[in-house]
């Protein structure tokens, strides 16, 4: 059984700093797993361990820093992982990336059972990768994942939670399924892990090794563009109370339907 | 003539129109005449399209009046199960033969899982969760320009897209409803010929005991309290906030801050995690204001902030600003009401 776990690594976006100009300042932020993907790949080990055939497999696109988050996953359990890089990547967005990710995983590890995703991912927060790799890899999905209950070779029995209620379903495999919140214990990677994680290569492909062609991905091959960015402005004629606070409030609270 | 498509969402009990849908509908029937006046011979009509088994005459007229000039709907009894497949499917192949320039879907877990879906099979591209949208002149040639926070809200992206169909989910509660548009127009009903059996069975649903019976759709007075109201390593004050909420016939809500130190439930979180508010009043006590707390709550028409920091980010979005300890304006308030009482 093979699980793929497709991983991003992200800026700490607690940690954002802006250059003059105001743009994000990438060689200042630190870096991580992106959270939810870490999500992903704890549910990915748990369900490993339950088989002894399972295998996980990591996939990243990024640059070659992302070899950090590769390394880290394969410390924390992971069996196999994957880097593709290549400068021609750079720039891409949604649909570019799904379609590289889409065509790695048909030509590296097609023979998968489940791909595990987190929900988004907290730089961009679009969404929109896991389910246009669904698409492109024509496998169903379930999207917000609160726990997987259980998942073979064959079937996976996830369920959704959400404020009004708890939907159990069950899925065929292959197909695609998106965390949105821990539900495995968090297993901290020890020295042990990262010395025995040096022991497995990093497998890097670049877009040759791929095969897929330079109109559909990077900048040439996103069809989205940004126009401009700007940080928010905000123009506002502020007053300032000073006395009477309660009795204002008040005026406000009990007015309100008046306005 | 040109075509402006918004994706339509009905509530899956009764089929009745998500109020979303006719916030995308006014919007995009503003961008309609946005376009005219950036280049007059620019026309775009405006078309909602439905996925299900009915829609009713109430329903379809209310969809005109919110700036539809034409009604669609994909009838099917398997549109009564959602599977974003079947949906997206059916979609597209109305779509082939009816195609327009913009696609609007809403950014609701149901638009989020179908958007992407079709976009890719239309291989264009899509612009995530945008809280704008309008028309930028470029060379003489009109361009759909949606504006999206990213990076936690911290930066907004005006995005452009190379390809047409030119594709935008929306969030909700960012735009406002207007029911004024008097013409109606044309009903179209269109019956899918064939669609994918999806590989996903409901097998239970459990009804969730904590849940979430806080809707803030409508939700016209908002008492939000901050990170500034805990003391004494207790909730003490956002159980006060609470009762003043009751009281006064408001919704209480929280900033994300509150929740993550297990304050305040997650379904009273305001902000880009949490709910969106378009209150009349919003009332912000303690609140710091994070970009993420402000996104959610920023469209309200008198928002008024009290803080004991004169500095506080929050101070930059109200109209009215408080310095003061909001824990005292609180009990303050309370002693009112009891006095009342």
């Amino acid at each position: 059984m093979n699980i793929i776990v497709c991983i991003k690594q992200v800026p700490d976006v607690d940690d954002i700093k802006w250059t003059k100009e105001n743009n994000l300042d990438r060689n200042n932020m630190l870096s991580k797993i992106n959270p939810y993907d870490e999500y992903a790949l704890n549910a990915a080990i748990k369900i490993k361990s339950r088989f002894k055939e399972a295998k996980v497999t990591v996939i990243s696109m990024g640059p070659k820093q992302a070899q950090d988050v590769l390394n880290f996953a394969l410390a924390k359990g992971a069996n196999r992982a994957i880097l593709l890089s290549d400068k021609a990547f750079a720039g891409s967005d949604t649909l570019a990336t799904s379609k590289i990710l889409a065509a790695a995983i048909k030509k590296y590890c097609p023979d998968f059972s489940l791909i595990l995703t987190g929900q988004m991912a907290v730089d961009g927060d679009t969404q929109q990768v896991p389910l246009s790799l669904a698409q492109l890899l024509e496998i169903p999905e379930i999207t917000n994942i609160t726990e997987i209950c259980n998942a073979d070779k064959n079937v996976a029995i996830v369920s959704v939670k959400t404020d009004l209620k708890i939907d159990i379903y069950e899925i065929n495999t292959p197909c695609l399924l998106a965390l949105k919140t821990e539900c495995e214990e968090n297993y901290i990677p020890k020295i042990d892990d990262y010395i025995r994680a040096q022991n497995i290569p990093i497998e890097e492909y670049d877009i040759n090794d791929i095969g897929i062609n330079k109109e559909d991905v990077g900048v040439i091959g996103s069809p989205t563009m940004v126009y401009r960015a700007f940080r928010p402005e905000i123009h506002k004629d502020t007053k300032e109370i000073k006395e009477d606070i309660t009795k204002k409030i008040l005026d406000f609270l009990l007015k309100v339907d008046n306005k | 003539m040109k075509k402006i498509l918004v994706y339509g969402e009905l509530n899956s009990k009764d089929n009745t129109i998500e109020k979303v849908t006719f916030e995308l509908l006014n919007k995009a029937r503003r961008l309609s005449s946005e376009a005219k006046e950036l280049k007059q011979d620019e026309e775009y009509i405006v078309e909602v399209v439905f996925c299900a088994s009915y829609l009713v005459d109430d329903e379809i007229n209310k969809a005109f009046k919110a700036g539809a000039n034409r009604v669609v709907l994909i009838k099917d009894s398997v549109f009564d199960t959602f599977y974003s497949t079947v949906y997206a499917d059916a979609f597209l192949e109305y779509f082939d033969k009816n195609p327009s320039d913009i696609i609007l879907f809403p950014a609701t877990p149901k638009g989020r899982l179908i958007a992407p879906r079709v976009t890719v099979q239309l291989d264009t591209g899509l612009v995530a969760d945008c809280i704008e949208a309008e028309f930028v002149l470029k060379n003489d040639k009109l361009l759909f320009a949606p504006t999206r926070p990213t990076f936690g809200s911290e930066l907004m992206a005006t995005i452009l897209s190379k390809k047409a169909p030119y594709c935008a989910t929306i969030r909700k509660g960012v735009f406002k409803t207007d029911f004024s548009n008097a013409k109606t127009g044309e009903f179209v009903e269109y019956t899918p010929i064939s669609y994918h059996e999806d590989r996903i069975k409901l097998i239970k649903t459990i009804l969730n005991k904590d849940k979430n019976d806080v809707d803030f759709t409508n939700a016209k007075v908002v008492l939000c309290g901050g990170y500034g109201l805990y003391s004494n390593k207790s909730d003490e004050y956002y159980k006060k906030l609470k009762k003043l909420a009751k009281i006064t016939d408001s919704f209480f809500g929280v900033t994300r801050k509150v929740v993550d130190f297990n304050l305040a439930e997650q379904k009273y979180q305001i902000g880009q995690t949490g709910s969106t508010v378009q209150a009349k009043l919003y009332v912000a006590f303690g609140v710091s204001g994070a970009i993420q707390h402000i996104q959610g709550m920023k469209n309200s028409k008198t928002i008024v902030a009290i803080n004991t920091d004169e500095n506080a980010d929050i101070f930059k979005y109200s109209d009215y600003k408080i310095v003061a300890d909001a824990k005292k304006v609180i009990d303050d308030l309370l002693i009112y009401f009891d006095i009342k009482i």
